[in-house]
């Protein structure tokens, strides 16, 4: 289970975010005194920090500029400003991307897992079962059997992967394929979801994925 | 200065000089005054009259003709007072005096005003920074207990802080906007994700085509036109058949134009030269929905603003097109 460490002195906020991502299968830990806080922010060794940038005594860019010279964790920053000039130093300081309030949680789960993702893997490659997936071939190998993916397919396949045995919601699936500039609709989804059930049965797996009513899917 | 106008201007003084003059000449004659003397007399006193009459018309004519040429000259006619020197005959000392009072004064006046709006904006952008909070409060509270009814109207509420915000952004934006190289897709793919509910509910398809190019803007307003532009054809898709965005680019060699065309209801020829105006609603936004007239206007405002042009065309029952012509000019790169 990763964790992720948030930094917001908006209790209610903070807490609304802590059980968004509880839901989502994150431990989430907070700072709630910010005295020391790069030091707090090292010692909790979490994987991800969610960092907002007007925290009411201390400055959430001048603390990640400090940060940034003790570690490598991957930082998020959030902020209401709607300002460019915050976005641009908060990318100069070493931030991994950076939400805008007020965020629609879907995307801010979509945008936590694909930092995670590309900190956690090197190789390019990942299992399920004895399926090898490959994001860069786009493909799926199973006994030297090989089964191509569309950019559609990669991407559901993707989620349903990175939230292994875990219920994925179609609005997460539209979410993501939104997310990689493929505008599609509920018909479509379906369609690409049976095209990825009809590959995967051709590797000898037709029952992977599983279609929970009024939930999503499931990777089994 | 006309010499007339002068003379008329005078027109007492002389009749005074010339009354004087005869009454002297009859006092002269009755005292038996030869006529050569009297002559004499007569012709200094009236050429004296002429010199300073003279004298005192080129004075203040050099000054008065160069005061009304700058005047006619100036952009800005109430700088007047700032290249105006002061001469050196009396009444035109005090006009020079009270031009400097009255300007000063009005300038008093003017940086009163101007320190309000300013404070007033920088109240709206700190109210709208406040307003953010229980709005993101709220919307991760709706996601928690899965409200999207919520959701919906939170969105809305977004929008309008939005519009505020960039209102009060069009009138003093110096400070606030970075122009770079941004990418259209990138801009328009977040804008299109923001508003993916809307659009899956209302059936409508979304296509783009060529737009992975950069342009020179600034990423945060375009943002907000696209996602204004967007909300527009929402609106106006309502009734299609089988509705549709298609935004698509155009590189060509001096400029990227970009295309936000929906085959809506499009908008009455009659109509089309004014949609960009403020407050400006036409058939549209008396029969469909409730419109305000402001969004388009703001959009104008901030291409302006950044320097990009936008037109609009439109086949009634057939299209609307938007077209934002973004410039590619070296000044901007560094």
């Amino acid at each position: 289970m990763n964790k992720i460490l948030i930094i917001e002195d908006d209790d209610i906020l903070r807490d609304e975010l802590s059980s968004l991502l509880n839901n989502a299968g994150y431990e989430t830990v907070f700072i709630t005194c910010f005295n020391n806080a790069v030091q707090k922010m090292v010692e909790f060794n979490a994987d991800l920090i969610l960092l907002d940038i007007n925290l009411s005594r201390i400055n959430g860019e001048s603390l990640l500029h400090d940060f940034r010279k003790k570690s490598n964790t991957p930082v998020i920053m959030l902020t209401s400003r709607i300002s460019e000039i915050d976005e641009v130093l908060s990318m100069s300081y070493g931030a991994d991307d950076y939400i805008t309030k007020p965020y629609n949680p879907t995307i801010l789960l979509l945008r936590i897992s694909a930092v995670l993702r590309r900190y956690s893997r090197t190789n390019s490659i990942q299992c399920y079962r004895d399926v090898h997936f490959s994001a860069v071939k786009g493909s799926l190998t199973r006994n030297g059997a090989e089964q191509v993916l569309t950019k559609n397919e990669m991407i559901i396949f993707q989620r349903l992967l990175d939230n292994y045995k875990e219920i994925v919601t179609r609005d997460e699936l539209m979410t993501a394929l939104w997310d990689n500039d493929e505008f599609v609709n509920d018909n479509a989804l379906s369609v690409n979801i049976s095209r990825l059930r009809g590959k995967l049965s051709e590797l000898g797996l037709s029952d992977a994925i599983e279609t929970r009513k009024k939930q999503g899917y499931i990777l089994k | 200065m006309k010499l007339t106008d002068f003379l008329k201007d005078k027109l007492i003084a002389h009749i005074i000089y010339i009354a004087s003059g005869l009454i002297t000449i009859i006092f002269m004659s009755a005292f038996h005054i030869s006529i050569q003397a009297i002559l004499t007399v007569s012709i200094i006193f009236l050429l004296a009259v002429i010199i300073v009459d003279i004298w005192e018309f080129i004075r203040k004519k050099c000054y008065y003709d160069n005061l009304m040429r700058c005047l006619e000259d100036l952009d800005k006619k109430y700088l007047i007072s700032e290249i105006l020197y002061e001469p050196d005959f009396y009444d035109g000392k005090l006009l020079y005096t009270v031009l400097r009072e009255v300007n000063k004064s009005m300038c008093d006046n003017i940086a009163v005003y101007r320190h309000e709006n300013t404070e007033f904006m920088e109240y709206i952008e700190l109210w709208v920074h406040e307003i953010k909070l229980p709005v993101s409060r709220l919307q991760l509270m709706c996601h928690n207990d899965e409200n999207s009814k919520y959701c919906e109207q939170l969105k809305l509420i977004d929008n309008y802080i939005e519009n505020v915000l960039y209102y009060a952004r069009i009138r003093n934006s110096e400070k606030d906007y970075i122009i770079k190289n941004i990418s259209l897709k990138k801009t328009f793919s977040n804008i299109a994700l923001k508003n993916r509910e809307e659009l899956l509910v209302r059936n409508i398809s979304v296509r783009i085509e060529g737009l992975d190019v950069y342009v020179m803007s600034d990423s945060k307003w375009l943002s907000y036109i696209f996602n204004q532009l967007m909300s527009n054809s929402m609106k106006y898709l309502a009734n299609s058949l089988s509705p549709e965005i298609l935004v698509f680019a155009e590189d060509m060699n001096n400029k990227t134009v970009l295309h936000f065309r929906d085959n809506g209801i499009g908008i009455p020829q009659s109509d089309l030269p004014y949609i960009f105006e403020k407050s400006f609603t036409g058939e549209n936004g008396r029969i469909y929905t409730k419109s305000t007239g402001m969004g388009l206007y703001i959009v104008k405002k901030l291409c302006l603003k950044l320097g990009h042009s936008i037109t609009a065309k439109s086949v009634q029952g057939e299209h609307t097109d938007i077209i934002i012509s973004f410039g590619k000019n070296d000044i901007y790169q560094f």
